[in-house]
């Protein structure tokens, strides 16, 4: 796919650019209070691939249930080595505000750490592979991936993953790539897409019936946890989809029978452009 | 030439050129960007201005691709940030090219390692800031950042956008001039191991050239160029001091005339 005649991905969600949308039939009587209303996120496996997370950060409220650290070896099959977490910590941060969004979101759900980033480059992609394999493998419910690859190579690995968690009932929450282009697994119609609208409000998101890009959230002078106990305020993709992951996770909980094509409905429905008649 | 003859070299050079470009995936060499710091300096200034900054800079990746290197920089604070190292491991620039993705930070100041360290070593505390991956095929070059937006709080998701296209450029530019020198030296070493009427043929700094492999015209070019190498040999001492001279100074005049990027 070209990337350079696409528009930025969040641009479809700017207030001008928004289209609003029927709810009809039975889907409009699908709202909020119905889909996660009085939900925790009890119960729900959500794993975080990304730079690590804090275990003790308070922005993560004490819900760390366990992590691994995934590390490029080239003499392995996988490329891959994957091991416990025992450090606990974030490396750059960004794991930690992923976290922290969805547990403000789902205060209960139980949330494993990925580790697939970190200071060697050199293959990064199959870290990244490698980490969705385990959260796959490993029953999560719901994975946050804040993270992406453009690289056409890699194109039918993420794709037979993204088809794999989904046979398997797991939700992928993919940032679309802050910059147009191609993104993988972001683009795939199996996950759920997102990009950032200018809105603060961490219930409000919008649906974009033009996908790739499906989701729009809070992603824009966002408030984050940080490394070391910190916070800032920051901009990006990545934080709007951590906010759809927390609003997945309420879901779940509350509604363990849903599969994954019918989440992405009752998201629909309780989009703030998707209007009941 | 015979034919078999024509074959059998081409069979060697192949296998040379292959074997070259294996090692080189195998052992992921990292190749130091080595554009000229004018080119990144006229980058960074018209970052700056585009992008209504207080400041910009440019980091590159070092040699071993774990510290990133600022190479340029314009603004408040320029002149302390040349030279400062940085762990691709840890902080803002580091998370950028790890992931590829770039990053806006609006109070940057909230994060007390990045503050202290910062601090220290330049001085210079920015506001906001955004950091853009310089990416070359998906693969990272390094970074670009800009600093402290001066008529708004933060960078938003535009300028993102922009810098991103703006990084794009930035990144082909870097790429093209680090092609361009490496050919040049790599021609340069076979002539010189050539003018040693020396039997094995070698291409020292080709396998550099080589890992430039995306661009199928540019590979062609440098094939054709080291068959002809290898077909000089078999000339005589004078014939071959000749060839030398005729692309010693072609070396000299292309290295003298400004060449726009490819």
């Amino acid at each position: 796919m070209s990337g350079e005649s696409r528009p930025a991905w969040s641009q479809q969600f700017a207030a001008a650019a928004l289209r609003q949308l029927k709810s009809t039939g039975p889907l409009g009587g699908i709202d909020a209070a119905w889909a996660w209303g009085g939900s925790t996120g009890r119960g729900v496996k959500v794993a975080i691939v990304d730079s690590g997370v804090e275990a003790d950060h308070p922005a993560v409220g004490g819900q760390w249930r366990g992590g691994v650290i995934v590390n490029y070896d080239g003499r392995t099959r996988s490329r891959v080595r994957v091991e416990e977490d025992c450090e606990r910590v974030d490396l750059y941060g960004h794991g930690t505000a992923c976290a922290g969004i969805i547990h403000s979101l789902a205060p209960e759900a139980e949330l494993y750490s990925v580790r697939v980033l970190g200071r060697d480059l050199t293959g990064r992609a199959f870290q990244f592979a490698g980490g969705l394999r385990w959260a796959i493998d490993n029953d999560m419910q719901v994975i946050n991936l804040s993270l992406s690859t453009g690289r056409e190579e890699y194109f039918g690995l993420f794709h037979e993953l993204a088809d794999d968690a989904y046979f398997k009932n797991c939700l992928l929450v993919s940032a679309a790539n802050n910059v147009p282009g191609a993104s993988y697994p972001s683009l795939y119609s199996s996950v759920l897409s997102v990009a950032a609208h200018e809105g603060k409000d961490p219930y409000t998101f919008y649906y974009n019936p033009s996908p790739p890009v499906e989701f729009g959230a809070p992603g824009i002078d966002v408030p984050v946890a940080w490394q070391n106990g910190s916070t800032i305020v920051t901009t990006g993709n990545s934080f709007a989809a951590p906010h759809i992951a927390g609003i997945v996770t309420l879901i779940r909980s509350k509604h363990p029978e849903l599969t994954p094509f019918q989440i992405k409905t009752v998201l629909f429905a309780t989009s703030a452009n998707a209007h009941r008649t | 030439m015979s034919r078999r003859k024509q074959g059998t070299e081409d069979e060697s050079l192949a296998a040379q050129l292959g074997h070259w470009l294996t090692a080189v995936e195998a052992s992921s060499v990292a190749i130091l960007p080595e554009a000229g710091n004018e080119l990144l300096q006229t980058i960074v200034e018209a970052a700056a201005r585009l992008f209504g900054a207080a400041a910009a800079s440019i980091a590159l990746l070092d040699e071993s691709q774990e510290k990133l290197v600022f190479r340029v920089a314009t603004g408040a604070g320029a002149s302390e940030v040349i030279g400062l190292a940085v762990s691709v491991g840890q902080g803002i620039a580091g998370y950028v090219v790890a992931t590829g993705q770039p990053m806006a930070v609006s109070s940057v100041q909230e994060d007390p390692r990045f503050a202290r360290d910062t601090a220290r070593k330049t001085g210079y505390v920015p506001k906001s800031i955004l950091a853009m991956p310089l990416l070359y095929d998906d693969r990272p070059l390094g970074v670009i950042e800009v600093l402290d937006k001066i008529d708004a709080p933060s960078f938003g998701m535009q300028d993102m956008e922009l810098l991103g296209i703006f990084a794009r450029q930035a990144a082909v530019a870097i790429r093209a001039a680090t092609f361009q020198r490496n050919l040049r030296h790599a021609l340069l070493a076979g002539l010189q191991n050539l003018a040693q009427s020396d039997n094995s043929i070698r291409f020292d700094g080709l396998e550099q050239v080589m890992t430039e492999g995306q661009d199928p015209q540019g590979t062609e070019q440098i094939l054709a160029v080291a068959r002809t190498l290898s077909s000089l040999y078999k000339l005589g001492d004078a014939e071959r001091e000749a060839c030398l001279k005729v692309l010693e100074a072609f070396a000299v005049l292309a290295d003298s005339r400004p060449r726009p990027g490819r």
